[in-house]
């Protein structure tokens, strides 16, 4: 009973971690709709820059997430402007964004790698353990399924509340009529990308914390958070969060059955059924190009 | 002498992923699927024929079978897969990849996971001798592809890229044809593999990894899309490209990464300025 207490929750924080992910991709490929892979490397960056200021340079905590943050968001905004701007200048179909999404990946991978060195890097914490149910969950992990909640919400708060989600929906919806009603999409583009890569590098500080650093760490979290993502609905954000949840569960739950060295072959299965047979996900409505 | 080895030892690598190049132009260039899977057809031809060697078959049988098993992959990746446009393609059969890595690291009774396979044979002991093999096979591949973008498949192959209902209105089986360019394509990427595996005599399971990707994408759309030459050339100018790094004396430790850094940039650069590559005929729409 233990055991399946314990699995669930290790369901729930991975979802909690994926769903970060997902949220982010999804809410960039809602607006832009393309597939900003290169969202996994602001993610690795952001966990990153936050074992430098925090560690090597000895900045004060607070500070040293805020920097990463600042960081994280800037990151997503300097992709954007440099390369994703440019191709979608000339019309450069969402197959083209993705080959440059994926090259940027493969280019912040290596420039972390050069930098910072291949061995794996720990922030050093203090982590209690506490007892839930007969299984367990340290103090790092609470904190993330909290934050990532806490987010989330936000999220939806402000994409359904502000003016600026609106505008993104809008934008989002279609980018013609927005822009006859005065929006300007190449700003809400922007901002979509600040907020996307906000929440990819509070992701990159958590994992950080809670597990080890590795230069190809985003392109791992990345699938996971494009599989919820692919799983829910890729094209909205609540979707995102739910496919991503499932995704941890049926993962987690699953090294019932296999050897646990097959997590991510579960993730690929499913993100392969999906593709076939539902490409809209659980959530989507329009079926795209069949 | 020293500086010979490493010529001939450049000129090998540039044999073999010309041929993976100009493989990959058949499936992307010519027939406009998205394939992402080459390297995961790649590492299957490589697996294949290093387990059968090893295994006691005649190192060309084995060579042949990495080809096939590649194949029937790259078949069975096609039957469902090939209905899927543009980005929605692309994932699906990088997924392909990633579950083939996945596979290499964990079936451990028969890849021995993360540790790799060691002491594979090699084809000849000679350097010298073995490029003349990969020489011959890469002209025999250069010849293949280039028949079959001048032949009646071929050209329905560009009319699905361009205008799939119209190929079809033509009473094209345009399924019968997308799944017979994959499958091609990955034939020539297994033997493409099985060659690497029997070179460099030890794989592990980072041979699905996404750098080697970027590297046959840069290689593809540098030299141009549905140009068999382009993918020759494009193969070429990339692998010459980094190789004077090499003498400014950067330890290996950057060396490796910044060979990726300049395969991504070009990429990017390529992308953004100048789509169509040097000799491509088509935009990657």
């Amino acid at each position: 009973m233990a055991i399946a207490t314990q699995l669930i929750l290790n369901g729930i924080i991975a979802g909690a971690i994926y769903a970060l992910v997902a949220s982010g991709f999804s809410l960039i490929y809602s607006v832009t709709k393309f597939m900003h892979f290169a969202h996994g490397a602001v993610l690795a960056l952001g966990a990153y820059l936050m074992y430098s200021f925090a560690v090597i340079l000895g900045l004060n905590f607070w500070l040293a997430i805020l920097l990463t943050l600042v960081c994280s968001g800037f990151a997503g905004v300097v992709m954007d402007q440099l390369v994703y701007k440019q191709l979608r200048k000339r019309k450069a179909s969402g197959a083209v964004l993705l080959i440059a999404s994926i090259a940027l990946m493969t280019l912040i991978t290596s420039l972390i790698l050069a930098f910072w060195g291949a061995d794996v890097k720990t922030v050093p914490t203090v982590n209690p353990v506490f007892d839930f149910l007969g299984a367990r969950i340290t103090l790092t992990q609470i904190i993330i399924v909290v934050v990532s909640v806490v987010l989330l919400l936000g999220l939806w708060l402000l994409m359904k509340k502000t003016k600026l989600g609106k505008a993104m929906r809008a934008v989002a919806d279609n980018k013609d009529v927005a822009m006859t009603v005065g929006i300007n999409p190449e700003r809400i583009y922007t901002y979509t990308f600040i907020i996307g890569s906000f929440l990819a590098g509070v992701a990159g500080i958590l994992i950080g914390i809670e597990q080890n650093l590795y230069p190809q760490m985003g392109l791992s979290l990345v699938i996971k958070g494009f599989t919820g993502a692919v799983i829910g609905s890729l094209a909205s954000v609540p979707g995102a969060v739910l496919g991503s949840f499932i995704l941890g569960l049926v993962e987690n739950i699953g090294i019932w059955w296999l050897p646990s060295g097959y997590k991510d072959a579960i993730a690929f299965v499913l993100l392969f059924i999906f593709l076939l047979f539902r490409p809209s996900g659980l959530l989507g409505v329009k079926v795209r190009e069949v | 002498m020293a500086f010979i080895n490493y010529l001939i030892h450049l000129a090998i690598l540039i044999g073999i992923y010309s041929i993976l190049t100009v493989s990959l132009n058949l499936a992307v260039g010519f027939t406009g699927l998205l394939n992402m899977g080459h390297v995961g057809f790649f590492g299957i031809g490589a697996y294949t024929s290093a387990l059968l060697s090893l295994a006691g078959f005649p190192i060309w049988l084995s060579i042949l079978c990495g080809g096939l098993l590649a194949m029937i992959s790259g078949l069975l990746l096609a039957l469902p897969t090939t209905r899927l446009k543009g980005d929605y393609l692309a994932l699906a059969t990088l997924g392909f990849t990633f579950i083939m890595g996945s596979v290499a690291r964990n079936w451990t009774d028969v890849t021995r996971g993360a540790l790799g396979i060691p002491g594979i044979p090699k084809i000849v002991k000679g350097n010298p001798e073995f490029l003349v093999i990969v020489l011959i096979i890469a002209a025999i591949t250069y010849f293949v592809f280039w028949k079959i973008s001048k032949s009646r498949f071929g050209k329905t192959c560009e009319a699905i890229r361009d205008d799939e209902l119209a190929a079809k209105m033509l009473g094209k089986d345009t399924f019968k044809h997308k799944i017979a360019a994959l499958g091609i394509s990955a034939f020539f990427a297994g033997i493409g593999g099985a060659l690497f595996a029997h070179y460099i005599t030890f794989i592990d399971p980072s041979i699905f990894g996404i750098g080697d990707l970027i590297l046959l994408f840069s290689m593809l759309i540098v030299g141009g899309l549905a140009s068999v030459k382009g993918s020759a050339i494009g193969t070429i100018i990339l692998f010459l490209l980094p190789e004077p790094l090499r003498f400014i004396g950067f330890p290996s430790s950057i060396l490796g990464p910044m060979r990726e850094i300049i395969f991504a940039l070009i990429l990017l650069l390529i992308l953004i300025y100048r789509p169509k590559g040097f000799f491509g005929r088509v935009d990657l729409a």
